[in-house]
């Protein structure tokens, strides 16, 4: 906005001093009657015809349909309003507000891309590598240390434990991590693996097995996160993801800082997912190669299922693929499955159900 | 229009002081400049987006202040004075104070 003096000649009567402020569109007029009111006008640009006196030091306004004609000295005025007019004359695109809003666009969208492109390929690269540099002596005592402080340790079920860990070792799974198995005597169906070699599992869970070849697919799965350091790579991708997140969203409002958050933590729920597809996928392979009946896995879906009929929820809200998906997807990995009965793993089996 | 933060304006006489007059603006620097003025906070540097908008917000300040005084019949605004804060944590509010005069 500029604003400049002037005179301002009204229809039928003599001139009087005037304020003139120049906007992006119009101009204002400001100036007092004969009476002492204050008047004010306001011409759209469009509206108006600019001419300079001859001898050039005066700037004549007029209004297209409007009476009144506005004198301004100098011909800065008239330059600064033929700018004015010549910009709004162009479209949009081309204006110089245009031009700066592309450019602008176009910056943010090559930035915003290229932090995607770093959140989504960069970050969690970095996180899983920095996690592969965790040594397995750390893993183990942050397992342990998990493990003490859900007291699970008070609630083993020591006779159980030992024939259950001479069941994993029956299937002879190499492995660079010591792998401890403890049952615990709690009301929970379900098992879990912690960093560096422990298998939780719960006794009503084990109580529903039926066959060995469930069994197997089970301690398969949770040996699988152990292995593939998923609960190491789950911290570092976490830890990865907030930090370069709230390097971006730090200093934003309460409610950016939720949305953000939120997100967060559904994609973090869907890396979750893929691990536990991993997991299947992997425990399925192990199983195969020692040709234990795959149908050891959809046995156990379908005893988690019966275990929660009416929780289940929408699958991106959960930190496991929906049960009926991933019995489809294993049945599809599985057919012609070479399958044998493996009496030693039977037998540790039934010696495992009579200490129940 | 004169503007000006002096108390007097040399050589020309206050004929009439109309009243204090003030405006103010409040302006949020959008989520994608509030990224890239954090991105800024990380790597050091003057941070233009923000300052773009501070400016926005000044402009828009005194423009306000300017048509308060028109609209009283005054051709000028002495003692104007700025301040600048922020508001709910990452919106900018400028605030324009002046007196408005006819010399």
């Amino acid at each position: 906005m500029k604003s400049y003096f002037g005179t301002y000649h009204q229809p039928g009567a003599g001139p009087v001093e005037s304020t003139v402020l120049v906007f992006d569109k119009m101009i204002s007029i400001g100036y007092s009657k004969t009476d002492g009111s204050n008047q004010m006008l306001q011409w759209p640009l469009k509206d108006l015809t600019i001419t300079t006196e001859r001898s050039g030091d005066c700037t004549l306004l007029r209004h297209l349909q409007m009476q009144g004609e506005l004198r301004i000295n100098g011909t800065e005025a008239a330059t600064h309003i033929q700018s004015l007019q010549e910009e709004l004359q162009k479209p949009w695109i081309k204006r110089s507000s245009g031009r700066d809003w592309i450019r602008s666009t176009m910056v943010f969208l090559g930035i915003a891309g290229l932090l995607v492109l770093v959140y989504l390929l960069i970050v969690p690269w970095l996180s899983e590598k920095l996690a592969s540099k965790v040594p397995a002596a750390t893993e183990r005592e942050m397992g342990d240390a998990v493990y003490n402080a859900m007291g699970m340790d008070t609630k083993e079920d020591k006779a159980s434990s030992a024939v259950l860990n001479e069941f994993f070792k029956a299937m002879n799974i190499p492995s660079r991590y010591d792998i401890r198995i403890s049952v615990v005597d709690d009301g929970v169906i379900n098992a879990f693996a912690l960093p560096g070699g422990r298998i939780v599992v719960y006794k009503p869970l084990l109580m529903q097995i039926r066959s060995y070849p469930e069994l197997a697919a089970l301690l398969s799965h949770e040996f699988t996160h152990i292995n593939e350091r998923h609960a190491t790579k789950r911290i570092f991708r976490s830890l990865g993801s907030r930090i370069f997140i709230s390097l971006l969203f730090g200093k934003f409002g309460a409610v950016t800082n939720v949305l953000v958050s939120q997100a967060e933590n559904l994609k973090h729920l869907q890396y979750s997912r893929n691990l536990e597809k991993e997991a299947d996928m992997e425990g399925l392979r192990i199983l195969m190669e020692r040709k234990i009946d795959p149908a050891g896995f959809t046995d156990l879906f379908k005893h988690l299922k019966n275990a929660a009929p009416g929780s289940a929820l929408p699958e991106f809200l959960g930190s496991h693929p929906d049960t009926d998906k991933r019995m489809e997807y294993i049945q599809k990995a599985a057919p012609g499955a070479e399958i044998k009965e493996i009496e030693k793993l039977s037998a540790i089996f039934d010696q495992l159900k009579n200490t129940l | 229009m004169i503007i000006t933060t002096t108390s007097i304006i040399e050589g020309k006489p206050v004929q009439e002081y109309l009243g204090i007059i003030n405006a103010q603006s409040i302006i949020g620097a959008n989520i994608f400049k509030d990224i890239f003025a954090g991105l800024r906070d990380v790597f050091g540097g003057r941070s233009k987006t923000y300052e773009r908008v501070l400016e926005e917000a000044k402009e828009d300040a005194l423009r306000e202040l300017t048509q308060k005084a028109q609209a009283m019949g005054a051709n000028g605004i002495l003692a104007v004075d700025l301040d600048f804060e922020t508001v709910g944590g990452s919106m900018l509010m400028v605030i324009a104070t002046g007196t408005a005069v006819r010399i």
